[in-house]
């Protein structure tokens, strides 16, 4: 190799890691140029260690993050208050409210009278978990699980509150906790994203809200650890097929093609990016067999779908999703993040909230034995919940048999399983109203505090430079790693 | 208050001799303290530990951290080299330790006097003297000896010129986004003349590209979109802000004036609609119309968005971290924030954009070539309305003459008689017999009880509907379903919040068949049934009737079974209609009789006031409809006699003559109809502006704790940051004050941060590479004494936009060739130095751009309503809220498709997918600098996109038509269309391989010859072999392919 293609080499390496996309590490440039374009052996012998910046390491290799858009009501589902079935249709005593803000949507409301949950509840496992009757399947595999009932926020409308625990700040433009983990852990495949998103559809659509590219953004890191939307219709990845009329190997005859002049360009310009625009066509190339292959389902077993549900076999739901999910997760892909709409119960909690529960309960029961199964469970990290709670008095009218429930943040139900935190862990405890803690606060920073110490960062250590910044996930407000969710 | 820090610092800046000329505070003493120190000892006074700050001289001496001249006495270098743990600074925590030779700079930067110097980029600039250099026969123009004085530093060599037709390339790319016409190119080429490069440049100085160009940098920072951005994300209709940038660039308006009428074009004397189109600029900001929103919330995040957005687009400092606390850095306290956002504070503009396209305040803009009229009508319809008025009063005396004289029976003759087959006055009192006319015959029909009745309408009594009475007619209305008829009557209902039939001959036991006159929650309309429902037609009157009111309402039905063929009038105008059902195949005769005010059995309507019951056997015409009403009403007032006429009616009947029988008045009215419809057709084809618009108030703010809406503090007047030169008395304390102060010859940053962003427009990356943190945070500038220079330049040229890009493209820096050795790659890996030409991937709408032109594609036309051009389904279906009206993507066709990439619609929560990928921003905020990424999603972009699909199959198809009947020239064909070059020998080699392994496998293969042809909306020419417009199509598309395409 002569000096200048030596160097050319270094550069290229460099460059690559710093400019160009994360799906494609070192060892997958290697195997794309082939030895004979690389450095040397040094090069070559560090090429599988992917470039993290963990700071320990972590259990967690991968995360699924099941999103619940709305904001699930914790006290029809997790939340247990039997108190207030002596309460229905009285007032929410002052006590408890303390003059807490509302949302302009019951801010008006001349009063907050009590919808105790219509659903009944019953202890399992060897926790002892409370778990609504919406929920059987989940409600097998509590001792799996690990509870936290005293999640707080301070957003109270959808917009800021998802913004805000997806980055860590109700404004857009930070990060996402999938982008941090990109950012941080690097890839761990050859031919796919390293932060992939889904977006499931819900059986019931009466109250969908607003969700947005804006959710899965790199902000102020590098673009490439920007969630990939992998869609339920059409292409999985947009534009990953070929036109009609192109078969692969005219694909393959035109890439090759276009190798060979870019080579003559670099040759002339000898300017690095034209190496890296080759190789990334060629990962474009290999994508383009692997991602349908990830999603054709066809060659799943029928024990699959019977542990999924047969809902499992329909694009789009999320069953589908949630198999979708564990596919990726196989294929080395470090974070998917899922969203399932509807949960925004502000009226017909009794029509609309067994709808929600049908479309999680057994597909994550499903995922969840599933990864088990595969021995992935402990290096997967899966997390459930919404953006904020939902309030004990009812919005708009309010009988034994229906009720609505207004945002509520200060306190909510999130689950987690695998990757390194504790089954059968229930944390935190709330009033008899289900509206205050009493014991035992998670505030959104805490729970991404211990997200990274479950990845191998320490959040306050884990940053990146911008606007003059140390910026994280965790903001400036202190932040604890809740060491008690963890195995 | 102004006393500040900056003079004290100056005083010792000038004061001290530098003892070691090698240090210099802003190049190596501050990067350090900001990083290691400045988070606890610096501005911010909230997290300041041990009351020191070092950021300042004084400070830092008076605290006895730094005594100048003397580092063993001085605390901080004694803490600095501490091992002690417990004494090190910075603390081990903190993770910010400093190296052995950083420590050993600061123990001489304070034995050299601890010499502080206020940060560069708040010194104004002065224009610094060119520096010597050795090549003096490289420098073009004063930019070359800066950039040659900093490469013979180097020890490197400036690149040679690149050749014409790359040059030709590169100009065109970066002075109108797009590739040069081979034509142009080979004129150029071929332009011996002294001056060819400066014409060239010239010529595409005056483009109308130049402006759109331009103008898509303008537009990421001024975050410009066509959807609100938060919840609903709905339609933003604000294009003609957008056209007012595009235009404003191509005007060459100068960027002081392009800066103050964005930021201010209201608060001018006596603006014009240009320039309050152009305070579109803080109308962009992202908008909620969410459910539950506490509205000050978000008009404090609003106020800090523009504010944010000015700071960063003309101060080229990040102004938001001061929003919570004093800035960390910059010497920018979190009062000064709060008093410059009471500038962008004081808006009329409301919380809630209402999902709304033009959320107020807005304006009408007209198309331009109907400007002129639509101001000239304002006069001139005042003009004809006063000439109406006056016609009125003066013809009342001809009126009074009419009356008296008039003719009742004469009126009432003029309406219509011809198959009249059904008539019932109703006016009978309070009867037992209702007196009818069938088919001509006088009769007496019987009714159940008798009859309630009040005043009438058109007769003295009319019928009132009442539970107890029927009226039913065996004999009327029986129609087929392939008959003409109408139907109407004149009705006044006591409410509108309920249904039923008015008249109805209708079996509605028997899956309702038959025809009613309907009423649906006041809205008049009809069913014609056979069998409900899914053999019937329903029309509705949009817009439902007035209660208490009487109102003549008639449906025509032309027996076509169609519901096109239904027409609703109500007091004689047809109404525009909702069609509920449109689907009569068969008959709907039924032998029910027709009732009054029901239907057979059910659907009863009471408390309706019902006169002059009509049904014709035919197709009344509209102009017979209106008849009707004035021959039936007017008839009526003008029997009366004088004296019981009331002053209503009789100002009804003037109403009446002066519109039908007086020949003054219905031309001086038809003169204002006339204008007042043009007036609607303008509007009609109209946009709005979102503007500016100031509240009447003065303006104030509020420091808010922590930057928390509900936890106000002081309240303080608007003001600029105490680092920055103060604002002249004279200029007043608002938006336009606050723009002109921009642009004082003294203010340090305007200029530099604006040629900063076109220096990286043209070269990749600015000058200063953070374009929009020229604060202590930021980078240092590569060529500091080039940006003052540049900066002064431009001021002083009137800030003349064109001639300031005309400076950088004409600098032989600019037309080095990009080619670049191992040594530049060392010592120069990002061209920082400059060390050679300009090449990096095209954003992404020249990409896209690129190929539409290069196809043959691209529309030509210059602004108007943003498109929708291809894109994969469910991108907007799959973020976009139920009920949004950016949820479906409609995809445009034909000219629409193939716009220039700035025209495509903007929807934030989903941006454009092809665009996205190669890295433009969403557009919810200001973005002063984009990402330059390279990965494998843009390559599937560019490989597959059906627009690059179509855009080789067309250029492939103009290859074969027009490149001549060879390989080779159609290769060249080709080749000059993307690259501006002919290949060479080794590159049509590759090329002619891949063409002939295309070539057979589409010989061979019809089926993917047709699939591949098909892709797009433009259809191939017929008269090519498909086969080999197949092959030549994937050629095509392999070198569009080409690293030298994407990138400039």
């Amino acid at each position: 190799m002569s000096p200048f293609q030596e160097h050319g080499s270094h550069i290229t390496r460099r460059h690559f890691f710093s400019q160009s996309s994360h799906a494609l590490g070192w060892a997958a440039l290697a195997s794309l140029l082939g030895p004979d374009r690389l450095a040397g052996h040094a090069a070559a012998s560090d090429a599988s260690v992917p470039p993290s910046l963990a700071h320990f390491p972590g259990k967690a290799k991968h995360i699924i993050y099941l999103h619940m858009v709305g904001g699930p009501a914790q006290m029809d589902l997790y939340d247990y208050k039997p108190v207030m079935q002596e309460y229905y249709d009285k007032d929410l005593p002052d006590s408890i409210r303390q003059g807490q803000r509302l949302t302009t949507m019951t801010s008006g409301q001349k009063r907050f009278p009590i919808a105790p949950s219509k659903y009944q509840f019953a202890q399992h496992g060897q926790c002892g978990m409370w778990v609504s009757e919406l929920l059987p399947w989940t409600a097998k595999m509590v001792d799996d699980m690990c509870f936290v009932r005293s999640m707080h926020t301070e957003a109270i409308n959808h917009e800021p509150a998802i913004t805000y625990i997806q980055t860590g700040n109700m404004n857009t433009g930070r990060p996402c906790l999938g982008a941090w983990m990109s950012y941080g852990l690097g890839s761990l495949n050859e031919n796919l994203p390293t932060f992939v998103v889904l977006v499931a559809k819900p059986t019931n659509t009466e109250q969908v809200q607003a969700i947005s590219a804006r959710l899965w953004s790199s902000g102020y890191l590098s673009g490439e650890h920007a969630g990939v939307s992998f869609r339920s219709a059409g292409d999985p990845i947009l534009y990953i097929n070929n036109p009609p009329g192109v078969p692969a190997e005219i694909r393959r005859k035109t890439l090759d093609g276009l190798q060979a002049l870019n080579e003559i360009n670099h040759q002339r310009l000898h300017d690095p990016e034209t190496l890296t625009r080759i190789a990334q066509y060629e990962l474009a190339f290999r994508m383009q067999s692997s991602v349908p292959e990830l999603a054709n389902i066809a060659a799943e077993p029928d024990s699959t779908f019977a542990l999924y549900g047969d809902a499992a076999k329909t694009p789009g739901t999320f069953a589908n999703t949630a198999l979708l999910c564990r596919r990726l997760v196989e294929r080395g892909v470090r974070f998917v993040q899922v969203y399932h709409n509807n949960w925004d119960t502000h009226s017909n909690v009794a029509g609309r909230l067994p709808d929600q529960c049908r479309d999680v309960d057994q597909a994550c029961y499903g995922l969840i034995q599933d990864l088990k199964q595969r021995g992935l469970l402990d290096s997967t990290l899966v997390i459930w919940g919404g953006e904020f709670g939902r309030t004990i008095y009812s919005q708009g009218g309010l009988s034994k048999e229906n009720y609505g429930r207004d945002h509520h943040p200060r306190c909510f139900t999130i689950w987690m399983a695998g990757g390194g935190v504790k089954g059968g862990t229930i944390y935190g405890e709330t009033d008899d109203f289900s509206y205050n803690i009493v014991a035992d606060p998670v505030h959104l920073r805490d729970f991404h505090a211990t997200i990274l110490h479950l990845l191998g960062f320490d959040h306050q250590r884990f940053t990146v430079k911008y606007q003059g910044l140390d910026q994280r996930l965790t903001g400036v407000e202190p932040a604890r790693v809740v060491t008690e969710l963890l195995a | 208050m102004r006393a500040s820090c900056l003079c004290c610092v100056l005083a010792v800046a000038s004061a001290t001799i530098a003892a070691d000329p090698s240090i210099q505070y802003n190049r190596d003493v501050r990067p350090i303290l900001a990083e290691a120190c400045f988070k606890c000892h610096g501005p911010d006074s909230a997290s300041r530990a041990a009351h020191l700050r070092l950021d300042q001289h004084d400070a830092a001496a008076a605290a006895g951290a730094i005594v100048p001249g003397k580092p063993d006495e001085s605390e901080a270098i004694r803490r600095v080299e501490s091992t002690d743990a417990d004494e090190v600074m910075p603390p081990p925590a903190q993770q910010r330790q400093l190296t052995a030779p950083q420590k050993a700079l600061l123990r001489r930067w304070v034995e050299a006097g601890a010499e502080y110097q206020p940060h560069w980029s708040y010194i104004t600039p002065v224009r610094p003297p060119l520096p010597a250099v050795k090549q003096a026969a490289w420098v073009r123009n004063p930019i070359d000896a800066f950039v040659l004085a900093k490469l013979e530093e180097q020890g490197l060599e400036p690149a040679p010129e690149a050749d014409r037709r790359t040059l030709a390339r590169r100009l065109s790319l970066d002075l109108t986004g797009l590739p040069p016409a081979p034509e142009g190119v080979e004129a150029f080429v071929n332009d011996t003349s002294g001056d060819a490069y400066e014409k060239y440049v010239d010529q595409l100085l005056q483009s109308p590209r130049w402006g759109e160009h331009r103008g898509r940098y303008w537009l990421d920072a001024a975050r410009y979109a066509d959807s609100h951005g938060i919840h609903f994300d709905n339609f933003r209709e604000i294009w003609a802000y957008r056209d007012w940038v595009i235009d404003a660039l191509n005007r060459n308006l100068p960027f002081d004036q392009f800066t103050i009428e964005q930021l201010a074009g209201d608060l001018l004397p006596n603006p014009t609609l240009e320039q309050r189109i152009a305070t579109g600029f803080h109308r962009c900001n992202i908008t909620t119309n969410e459910g539950g929103v506490i509205a000050e919330e978000y008009a404090v995040l609003y106020a800090r968005d523009r504010t944010e957005t000015t700071s960063w687009v003309w101060f080229g400092l990040t102004m938001n971290c001061t929003t919570c606390h004093d800035h960390k850095f910059d010497p920018i306290s979190q009062r000064e924030f709060y008093e410059m956002a009471a500038y962008f504070n004081n808006t009329t503009q409301a919380v809630m954009d209402g999902n709304i396209k033009d959320t107020p305040p807005v304006l009408l803009v007209p198309p331009p070539q109907d400007r002129a009229r639509w101001d000239a009508l304002d006069p001139e319809i005042a003009a004809a309305r006063q000439a109406v008025e006056q016609r009125r009063t003066a013809a009342r005396a001809d009126f009074d003459r009419w009356l008296a004289e008039a003719q009742p029976a004469g009126l009432a003759s003029a309406v219509p008689g011809d198959a009249l087959s059904f008539f019932a006055a109703l006016n009978d009192g309070a009867a037992e017999q209702v007196a009818v006319t069938i088919d001509g015959q006088a009769k007496s029909v019987p009714v159940s009880a008798p009859l309630a009745s009040e005043a009438g309408h058109v007769a003295t009594a009319a019928y009132k509907s009442s539970p107890e009475v029927t009226i039913e007619v065996p004999a009327a209305g029986d129609f087929e379903k392939d008959q003409g008829f109408s139907f109407g009557a004149w009705v006044k209902l006591a409410k509108t919040d309920g249904s039923g039939a008015l008249f109805a001959r209708m079996d509605d036991q028997a899956d309702y068949r038959g025809w009613d006159l309907w009423i649906e929650n006041g809205r008049p309309g009809t069913h014609i049934i056979s069998k409900w429902d899914d053999d019937a037609l329903k029309v509705v009157a949009s817009e439902p009737l007035k209660a208490g009111q009487w109102t003549h309402v008639l449906v025509t039905y032309d027996g076509s079974g169609k519901a096109g063929g239904v027409k609703v009038y109500v007091n004689g105008l047809p109404q525009g209609v909702q069609v509920q059902k449109d689907q009569l195949k068969s008959t709907i005769r039924t032998g029910v009789p027709l009732k009054v005010a029901q239907r057979s059995t059910q659907s009863r309507l009471n408390d309706v006031s019902i006169q002059d019951l009509r049904i014709y056997a035919r197709t009344l015409a509209p102009q017979e409809v209106g008849q009707i009403v004035t021959g039936t009403r007017i008839a009526y007032l003008a029997t009366k006699p004088a004296d019981q006429r009331s002053d209503a009616e009789k100002e009804e009947l003037f109403a009446w003559w002066l519109t039908t029988l007086d020949q003054p008045y219905r031309e001086t009215a038809a003169k204002l109809s006339t204008l007042e419809q043009e007036q609607a057709a303008i509007k009609g084809r109209s946009t709005v502006a979102h503007v500016q618009q100031e509240r009447p108030e003065p303006a104030t703010a509020y420091v808010l704790f922590r930057g928390e809406y509900d936890k106000r503090r002081d309240q303080v007047q608007p003001d600029t940051p105490d680092i920055l030169p103060p604002m002249p008395p004279e200029l007043p304390k608002n938006r336009l004050g606050f723009a002109q102060w921009l642009f004082r010859p003294e203010h340090p940053l305007t200029a530099r941060v604006t040629v900063n962003r076109y220096w990286q427009e043209v070269f990749g990356t600015g000058l200063v590479r953070t374009a929009g943190d020229f604060g202590v945070s930021g980078e240092l500038p590569s060529h500091p004494e080039l940006l003052d220079w540049l900066a002064v330049e431009f001021r002083e040229g009137g800030w003349n936009i064109k001639r300031f890009f005309k400076l950088l493209v004409t600098s032989a820096t600019y037309r080095q060739s990009a080619t670049t050795t191992p040594e530049k790659l060392d010592k120069d890996g990002q061209n920082r130095l400059l060390s050679r030409g300009p090449r990096f991937r095209m954003d992404a709408e020249l990409v896209r751009d690129y190929a539409l032109a290069a196809g043959g594609l691209l529309a030509p036309k210059i602004g108007g309503p943003s498109v929708k051009p291809y894109q994969p389904d469910g991108v907007w279906e799959a973020v976009a809220m139920i009920g949004s009206n950016t949820r479906d993507y409609r995809r445009d066709s034909g000219e629409n498709l193939y716009r220039r990439s700035l025209y495509t619609f903007w929807k934030r929560s989903a941006p454009p997918a092809s665009l996205d990928i190669f890295n433009a921003p969403s557009r919810e905020v200001c973005t002063v600098r984009r990402e330059r990424t390279n990965t494998p999603l843009q390559a599937l972009v560019t490989l597959n996109d059906p627009q690059f699909v179509e855009a080789a199959r067309s250029l492939a198809q103009a290859a074969l038509l027009h490149g001549g009947d060879s390989m080779e020239s159609r290769l060249d064909y080709v080749a000059r269309r993307l690259l501006c070059r002919p290949l060479e020998t080794a590159e049509a080699a590759i090329a002619q391989a891949s063409l002939a392994d295309l070539s057979t496998f589409y010989a061979a293969h019809p089926e993917d010859v047709k699939q591949l042809l098909a892709v797009g909306e433009s259809k191939p020419d017929s008269s090519l072999d498909p086969a080999s417009l197949a092959a030549w199509t994937m050629l095509t598309n392999e070198l569009l392919n080409l690293d030298e395409v994407l990138n400039k």
